[in-house]
């Protein structure tokens, strides 16, 4: 079935209403993930954008119509576990378990339980929807936060300008946990996004899978909202943020990409990186490089 | 009937949570509970045991995977001490906060600093408002008991709140008793299979703790004091269903010695009651009409039944095996107090603190504290801490 046969028939079961932002690429992301696992599933929705934007209910209103609950900051990934257990113990495998969470509960302070999960194998579809920033609470910085990026705890100051750092490859440091299967998407990629839901689904029947999403926010990094999808192409374009997937430990570049957009052209018209120096940029550049490089070299 | 054997605190408290059934077992090693979580992997792994064993990466993980297990309706279990403790107060709070039953057993630990692994009870004292039920035991057969009895306590539709089975790290973790480990078959008459519903589920969707306002919070909070009030009297009826099935009673909320006709008492909880016991039976040989009250729950607090107890007595004091910063004293000694209307004019009272990280409660020093007593009772009012040293 095609994609667009996927997410036209199956139902909805994020509600609408929901109070995400204008161009939210983690609302895209969240709806699209929800609808394709359907009802006969249990999320859990930590804290972050998706939790704020009601997606977990808000006093006796639901944001979704299949079971949910909104997770520790710090721990979907074993919480999930236990729920997953119980579900195996009693022989309901046919439910999904799933987790959609943003990069700071599953980068920073969620990193352990997820880790954790990962090696357990513990059978479940863990997202992240990678905003890069606890855009949530005002945008403060986190560990997948782009070098460069001005954000309110990184301020573009006179004597720091932005992130010191490089954002950390969660991802590939999942793929390294030897998972049953684990991703890169993008919703400017809705084909394969699609494909790496339902194999990420399918996965958890078997073992840990783990799907980390691109995903831009207007709001936090100051773009036009009807831009959010032209951002999340020209990351993949510029290898920014290579899709690529690990299936039983195999690896697959999906974007092949051997002249790719030059940072600078991602960068432009992105607010958070407004003041950035020619020696970021640089830094960026090479940083994309290798990123890309590597899976190159983990694909053969 | 049962099999009469010799077992460790920990093994005691495996044992029983075997005997209980659980769904699902997640625990994290940490001395001097480790023993605890071996000996049910052993179960497991053995085939003795039909559960399934998360062996998890830290204490927060430990407790928030039994959560995800009790949200999807399963009866669950862990066990941890001190640092472990303090690592899993997040979902620890919220496990009682969501009103999900299941029990936790504690050894006992001192909380660093100084950097100890030994005795204490600092580790439970310092969370003794999450809003679990907590009782602390004194014998290795309390604690075999307390873990059946704990999940009944639990379980109770009008209580649905988790409980700690506390005991005494190395004390009475690692010392051998002779204890009566009943048969599955006694066990399950006794201890239903786990019926309440699940609340993470595909056929009844709902959200598992949305955000909630304060007006409906405000509604929440009450009832789960309420709920803590009610555990109050459940817990009686539970320890006296457990004496006809078993035939073993420990009092419910408090246990008394030789207190009834005394003029002074010694307030004790978990493993120094035995040391105490002696002290009093020793100072009545001298003529000293002493008695002793053991704190068993110390949440709910147990406060008419210790009102009651101590109701006509001199003197009394609390001997309390970690600290309340805040008071110069130990925290059963405070709680003790406020349980008691003027406190100052109708007794001679003083807090005393011992067993630190580890340090020994000996006889002398409660025989010196009865002798403290004894010397002052006639002079009501709050005397001086009394610091069980060991030099």
């Amino acid at each position: 079935m095609s994609y667009i046969d996927v997410l036209k028939n199956a139902p909805q079961v994020m509600t609408p209403g929901s109070s995400a932002c204008q161009g939210c690429g983690g609302e895209i992301i969240t709806r699209k993930i929800m609808q394709i696992a359907g009802k006969n599933s249990i999320f859990a929705v930590p804290p972050g954008c998706m939790a704020g934007a009601g997606v977990d209910g808000w006093a006796y209103s639901n944001g979704c119509t299949a079971p949910i609950h909104i997770t520790l900051l710090d721990n979907t990934a074993s919480f999930l576990s236990g729920v997953s257990e119980m579900y195996q113990r009693r022989g309901r495998t046919d439910v999904n378990i799933v987790a959609i969470a943003g990069d700071g509960a599953t980068a920073d302070c969620g990193f352990q339980s997820l880790s954790g999960a990962a090696e357990r194998g513990t059978k479940m579809l863990y997202v992240c929807y990678d905003n890069e920033g606890y855009m949530n609470t005002g945008f403060q910085r986190s560990s997948t936060t782009s070098l460069g990026s001005r954000t309110s705890t990184t301020p573009a100051g006179k004597a720091i300008n932005g992130k010191p750092q490089n954002a950390k490859n969660v991802p590939l440091i999942l793929a390294m946990h030897g998972i049953e299967y684990c991703a890169t998407a993008s919703p400017s990629n809705m084909p394969d996004f699609v494909a790496k839901v339902q194999k990420g689904l399918a996965a958890s029947k078997n073992g840990f899978a783990y799907l980390h999403v691109f995903s831009p926010c207007p709001t936090g990094w100051a773009f036009r909202p009807n831009e959010s999808i032209a951002v999340a192409r020209r990351a993949v374009q510029s290898n920014q943020f290579p899709l690529w997937e690990c299936d039983k430990g195999e690896f697959r570049l999906n974007y092949k990409n051997p002249n790719p957009l030059p940072i600078a052209e991602f960068v432009k018209g992105i607010g958070k990186f407004k003041a950035l120096t020619e020696e970021q940029i640089e830094q960026l550049q090479k940083a994309a490089d290798a990123r890309y490089a590597i899976v190159c070299k983990l694909a053969g | 009937m049962g099999t009469k054997i010799a077992l460790t605190g920990n093994h005691c408290a495996s044992r029983a949570a075997a005997l209980c059934r659980p769904d699902v077992i997640a625990a994290y090693p940490i001395t001097p509970q480790s023993s605890v979580v071996e000996s049910l992997a052993d179960f497991v792994y053995g085939g003795k045991l039909d559960a399934r064993m998360v062996q998890v990466d830290c204490e927060h993980s430990a407790m928030s995977v039994v959560q995800g297990a009790a949200a999807a309706g399963g009866r669950v279990f862990t066990a941890t001490s001190a640092q472990g403790l303090a690592l899993m107060y997040e979902p620890y709070f919220r496990m009682s906060t969501l009103r999900m039953p299941m029990v936790m057993a504690i050894a006992t630990r001192e909380m660093t600093s100084p950097e100890s692994i030994w005795s204490g009870q600092q580790d439970v004292m310092s969370v003794h408002d999450a809003g679990w039920i907590q009782v602390f035991c004194e014998s290795n057969q309390e604690i075999l008991d307390m873990i059946i009895q704990g999940y009944r306590i639990a379980e109770n539709p009008d209580v649905q709140l988790p409980v700690n089975i506390c005991y005494d790290g190395f004390y009475s973790s690692h010392l051998v008793e002779g204890v009566d480990v009943p048969t599955q078959e006694e066990v399950d008459a006794f201890l239903p299979a786990y019926s309440l519903p699940a609340k993470l589920d595909p056929d009844h969707p709902q959200a598992l703790d949305p955000m909630t306002p304060g007006a409906l919070m405000m509604h929440y909070r009450r009832s789960h004091l309420e709920a803590m009030q009610t555990a109050l009297n459940v817990l009686e009826d539970v320890d006296q269903e457990f004496a006809k099935a078993f035939g073993r009673s420990y009092g419910g909320a408090i246990d008394t010695y030789r207190l009834d006709d005394a003029e002074i008492a010694l307030v004790t909880i978990g493993s120094m009651t035995g040391t105490a016991r002696d002290a009093v039976d020793i100072a009545r040989e001298k003529g000293i009409r002493a008695g002793l009250l053991k704190l068993r729950f110390f949440r709910p607090f147990p406060a008419a039944k210790v009102a009651r107890a101590l109701a006509g007595k001199k003197a009394f004091s609390v001997v309390d095996r970690s600290v309340c910063f805040g008071w110069n004293a130990g925290p059963m000694y405070v709680e003790t107090c406020a349980a008691l209307k003027d406190v100052d004019e109708r007794f001679s009272h003083f807090a005393t603190i011992g067993g630190l990280g580890g340090a020994d409660i000996s006889l002398d020093h409660l025989l010196t504290t009865l002798d403290l007593l004894n010397s002052s009772r006639n002079e009501p009012g709050k005397k001086p801490v009394n610091w069980l040293m060991v030099d």
